[in-house]
């Protein structure tokens, strides 16, 4: 049995289980952390924002790309759409961040059962999700306000207050709401979780070594991919001129560009999931 | 600090049907909400995008006018909107301060109220556009502009499932209270009692996701038997869905008042300035 | 020649599992049948039934062999899809079946996947079939458990399917909501000329409205009968774990060869035997009122906010002293109140008017955690109360948290007491239903409460299982001051309980003896509840006292010899 290297796929209606599974859960988290009321004492701030540990436990005992894009559109679809808080742009650019940190973190672990991997991808995950909205807000303000470095103290500032609920969130959220849980509940689920649905846990007989990961092209699709998240905003105002005047009475030409955007970055997350499988197809065949 | 003591008391099923029904039932009747889909996504898509390239405050104060007044057309509580904006005058206010300790002056005021003003539109707009929106036209209106299937199908699951999973959260939730002990101290700021708390909302989510799991199988073998795979694939699905979405004649007017509106803001600004 | 579905030598093993669930199956169901399909927990029901609309081998990628034709169609060569247009399907657990947000969006789902322009009017079609037309724009979540299960049906009656497999309905439904699709499923049958396959264990309901059984055992046929003949099997059946009509039992264990199945049939077969003379049950002893009420509802009332901000009323003006010793039954229909009652005295939920006490103590100012030092509360749904991840850690939750000393031995104790030794390192929700139920009956005796109660505990078991926890409960009542049982089970009631509450729309509308209670109809129909055939049997026949049970009726017989040849029946007890 040992030789065959089994690559880790799902049918079409297992990849729906978990979805749905994932994103039931998460949406349901959200919109019971949205109830809970927050603490600020000063600048720090001791919410639950998010219970980050369900998307990412099931990222890593299952398909990562499947439970990731469920999480997220639960997030959007529960914690925003039910409670009539939708906010268009806002939620693609939700959706593209959320997505990609967690994917990253369900990749790098490749045995469930290491309490190290699975704590360093519960970490990595918040890391970059809290990063990339980190990078996202900075840049927000820096094309909102005129002549941004100009004016005298305003850059600083941002980067200091941002900066420092990048930290708060690391820190309070990502220990509390995704390490700990996360490293509590891998270990109870695996390999009794993948059964209810039919399925065997991933093993780590599917190999995927950390220099897998670290390929050259895998970054720079990372980073292609962060920068189509955030440049979410950017990239669908493009339109702009064209639209500005004539296009009120047009129907959907504005909406092919601003789709393109959320289109794009769904695609370079497809290819890197067959990317992804394609090196570990040849990797099996070495 | 009470409130944290209360929290589980107040997270009550009967509370988030309540919540629920009246993003669902809400607004239905306001003139905005009669609207297509897909007018409101075009009216969103300049006044979610547009201010921020827009650094003219005059012209950023005529949308702001605007898009208050058709906020208030929606029939959202007045208080939503005015948190809303405390909030985003809150956020500049700490960069205000925090630009103090960086060597910035009263200067900064200006852009800081000209960024807010340009969240306010934003955010007013995607409130005008979506609050009054119900989750179902919503959905049509994704569908109809290529979001897949699974995202309308989705949010018609999420309005089936929610009750019964938080129900079931509930019930997890009260058995770990039926059978656990509360801590005897309150601590300082109730700061054990609300680790407790926080400590079992986190735990209950073990026995929901196995419970979660099974139903998954379920929902999916279910889907298969009622042909749901194969209809995210189907045009004609599509279109059979979409079947009622028409733009008519307020879609027309609603665009064209916004329109003149934005036209006559932009020129007075080439005379106005301040 | 009118053969719908042909099943010829199956075999099928699910992935990973050891053996087959299906070992060379031969089937054959004809137009127009009303077929039950029944057989003890693992003997292959619902994987013989999934072969109909493909969902096995298709869903369930296991080895599979022999042959299916449903419809003419080969199941091999055709997808779940297209087999659904001909077979609907309503899940054992319904409610993951519903799909969308509301009413006609879902029963009209089907339908519009296969982009059929009048899906509206196929959902409209079915839901009026099912009696739900006026819901129809209803969120479905606003149903009562036996709406979505006829929702569920409705569901595949938009696709107009010859077939409809329905897999034990009554395991999740009280019997007034159970009976109410059994009439829908009738009328399908007879009106519209459907085939009806319905997994069931409970034999009333078969005698009434099934015309042919078949029984599995292990994964094989044993037969396929009319069901007059088949529920006459009265020694087979109950030694496979299914139990006949409580008349067919009777007889049988008196010796009877034509055993009576319906209860106009038990009526004339015992008509002209009955010993009327000898009353031969005492009268258990009720018990007196003592000083102090365990626990004390006064003037309780209890309700919450409604969608359209009105309060909604659970509880109006409840009274109720309840003693020690006494074995409380609380009965009606679904949202009669019956569940909200018990949680009440939890503490999970406050009283709005009126106060509540459990010795003597104010429940309104107890954390649940407190409440639990007297009062142990087993839900309806025991995977609900799991929340570690071995039997073995559940039963301990309670007296760990505690820090009781030394309660490792005691919970090895109870794990002995509940048969729970071999399962204590399984996780719980894992097992299965009967075993479920004895893990959360374990979990209240390890809390050691003064007061336990019990929530439908005998709700979707087989009747082995059933048996089995009955004794469990009847054992409770050694260690425990007072018990109290929510539930639809009349069998149980029968059998039990002392005292028998009756609650309709809130209200309590009977306080007393089941003596008392089944002996008024009027009463029993206006609270929905179904009595046991055996009691039903003995008001019918006048007997006095009225018997509860299978085993008094029968000794009714045993009393007087000269009137009965009891050699059979002696040979049994």
């Amino acid at each position: 049995m040992t030789q065959i290297k089994e690559r880790y796929t799902l049918t079409q209606p297992q990849k729906m289980m978990v979805f749905i599974l994932s994103m039931s859960l998460y949406g349901l988290s959200n919109m019971i952390t949205e109830l809970v009321p927050e603490v600020n004492i000063g600048p720090v701030n001791f919410s639950i924002e998010y219970f980050a540990f369900i998307p990412l436990t099931l990222c890593i005992l299952f398909h990562p790309f499947y439970a990731a894009i469920g999480a997220s559109i639960g997030e959007v679809i529960f914690g925003e759409v039910m409670l009539g808080q939708f906010s268009g742009f806002g939620e693609i650019e939700k959706l593209v961040i959320f997505t990609l940190a967690m994917y990253v973190a369900g990749i790098i672990v490749n045995n469930p059962k290491n309490k190290v991997q699975v704590g360093i991808a519960a970490m990595t995950g918040v890391i970059i999700h809290q990063f990339l909205n980190m990078i996202s807000d900075i840049t927000k303000v820096w094309i909102g306000v005129d002549d941004f470095e100009a004016v005298s103290g305003l850059p600083q500032s941002v980067v200091a207050i941002e900066g420092f609920s990048f930290l708060n969130d690391v820190l309070f959220s990502g220990i509390l709401f995704a390490l700990l849980p996360t490293l509590y509940l891998v270990p109870r689920l695996y390999g009794k979780i993948e059964p209810l649905l039919g399925m065997k846990p991933r093993d780590n007989k599917t190999k995927y070594p950390i220099s897998g990961i670290l390929k050259p092209r895998f970054i720079i699709i990372g980073v292609l991919l962060s920068a189509v998240a955030m440049g979410c905003e950017f990239l669908s105002e493009a339109g702009i001129d064209i639209f500005e005047w004539e296009a009120e009475f047009g129907d959907t030409a504005i909406w092919i560009s601003l789709a393109a955007a959320a289109v794009v970055a769904l695609i370079t997350i497809i290819v890197l999931v067959t990317g992804k499988n394609k090196a570990k197809r040849s990797m099996a065949n070495e | 600090m009470a409130a944290a003591k209360s929290f589980a008391d107040k997270l009550s099923f009967e509370q988030i049907k309540i919540e629920l029904l009246n993003t669902a039932y809400g607004n239905d009747r306001t003139l905005i909400a009669k609207l297509d889909p897909r007018t409101l996504f075009l009216w969103y898509t300049f006044f979610g995008i547009a201010p921020w390239f827009i650094y003219s405050k005059m012209i950023l104060a005529g949308m702001l006018v605007f898009v208050i007044g058709t906020t208030i057309m929606t029939k959202v509580s007045r208080l939503i909107i005015f948190i809303l904006i405390m909030g985003l005058l809150g956020e500049s206010g700490y960069l205000l301060i925090a630009s103090f300790f960086f060597g910035g002056n009263l200067g900064i005021i200006v852009p800081l109220l000209t960024l807010t003003m340009k969240l306010s539109v934003i955010s007013l707009a995607s409130i005008t556009a979506f609050c009054s929106m119900s989750p179902e036209r919503l959905g049509e209106g994704l569908l109809r502009i290529g979001v897949p299937g699974q995202v309308s199908f989705s949010i018609s699951y999420g309005y089936r499932m929610l009750p019964t999973l938080f129900e079931e959260y509930n019930h997890i939730f009260m058995s770990y209270r039926l059978r656990g002990k509360s801590p005897e101290k309150h601590g300082l700021f109730y700061f054990r009692t609300v680790i407790y708390f926080i400590k079992l909302a986190v735990k209950s989510f073990y026995p929901l996701l196995l419970s979660m799991a099974k139903r998954a199988r379920t929902t999916v073998e279910a889907l298969e038997t009622k042909g749901g795979q194969y209809a995210f694939r189907n045009p004609a699905v599509k279109k059979l869905k979409l079947a009622k979405l028409r733009i008519g004649k307020n879609d027309y007017f609603f665009l064209l008042i916004s329109v003149l509106y934005l036209m006559s803001i932009f020129i007075s600004s080439h005379y106005v300035q301040f | 020649m009118n053969e719908l579905i042909h099943v010829e030598n199956v075999t099928f093993q699910y992935p990973g599992a050891e053996h087959p669930v299906l070992k060379k199956m031969n089937l054959s169901v004809e137009k127009g049948e009303f077929l039950a399909v029944i057989g003890s927990n693992g003997s292959g029901k619902s994987t013989l039934c999934k072969l109909f609309n493909g969902l096995i081998p298709h869903f369930y990628t296991g080895d599979f062999e022999g042959s299916v034709t449903v419809n003419g169609l080969n199941i091999l060569n055709s997808s779940v899809a297209d087999l659904s247009c001909h077979v609907g399907y309503v899940f054992q657990d319904f409610e993951n079946q519903l799909v969308q947000a509301r009413v006609l969006e879902d029963a009209s789902f089907a339908p519009l996947n296969f982009g059929m322009e009048d899906y509206l009017q196929r959902g409209r079609r079915a839901l009026e079939l099912v009696g739900l037309a006026h819901l129809a724009d209803e969120f479905v979540w606003q149903l009562s458990g036996g709406q979505k299960h006829l929702l569920a049906l409705a569901g595949c009656l938009a696709m107009n399917p010859d077939i409809i497999v329905i897999d034990e309905p009554t395991a999740q439904l009280d019997p007034y909501h159970a009976k109410e699709i059994y009439e829908v499923l009738k009328k399908l049958n007879k009106q519209y000329g459907k085939t009806i396959i319905s997994i069931e264990h409970h034999t009333e309901f078969i005698a009434e409205y099934c015309d042919t059984v078949l029984l599995l055992n292990k994964g094989s046929v044993i037969w396929k009968r009319p069901m007059r003949q088949a529920l006459s099997e009265v020694d087979l059946l109950t030694e496979l774990n299914i139990y006949p009509p409580q008349a067919a039992q009777a007889a049988s264990r008196l010796g009877a060869d034509h055993v009576p199945i319906t209860l106009n049939e038990a009526v004339a077969f015992f008509k002209e035997m009955i010993p009327r003379s000898t009353p031969s049950v005492t009268k258990p002893e009720p018990v007196q009122a003592q000083e102090e009420p365990v626990i004390r509802f006064d003037q309780v009332g209890f309700s919450y906010k409604s969608m359209n901000k009105k309060q909604a009323q659970v509880l109006k003006n409840i009274n109720l002293s309840l003693f020690k010793g006494e074995q409380v039954a609380i009965v009606g229909n679904n949202g009669a109140g019956k569940s909200t009652l018990l949680r009440l005295i939890t503490g999970v939920k406050k009283p709005e008017s009126g106060t509540l006490t459990v010795r003597s103590q104010s429940v309104a100012s107890c954390t649940p955690e407190k409440m639990a030092d007297h009062v142990a509360y087993i839900y309806q749904n025991p995977e609900q109360m799991f929340i570690d991840d071995s039997v073995k850690k559940d039963v301990a939750f309670f007296p760990k948290a505690r820090k009781i000393k030394d309660y490792e031995n005691k919970i090895d104790e109870i794990l002995e007491q509940f048969d729970l030794v071999d399962l204590q390192d399984k996780d719980s929700r894992l097992m299965s239903g009967g075993q479920q139920r004895r893990a959360s009956l374990a979990i209240g005796a390890a809390m050691n409460p003064s007061v336990i109660l019990l929530d439908e505990p005998t709700a979707s078991l087989d009747m082995a299982t059933r048996k089995h926890l009955t004794q469990f409960i009847l054992k409770l009542k050694e260690q425990i001051d007072l018990v109290m049982i929510a539930t639809h089970d009349m069998q149980l009631v029968s059998e039990w309980a002392t005292r028998v509450i009756v609650l309709h729309h809130g209200q309590i509308i009977f306080d007393g003896g089941k003596e008392e209670l089944f002996s008024n109809p009027a009463l029993m129909d206006k609270a929905g509840l179904v009595p046991p055939q055996i009691v039903t049997l003995s008001l019918a026949l006048n007997v006095d006292p009225v018997d509860y049970s299978v085993d008094s009726f029968i000794n009714r017989f045993k009393e007087v010899p000269e009137e009965w040849p009891l050699q059979k029946a002696s040979q049994i007890n």
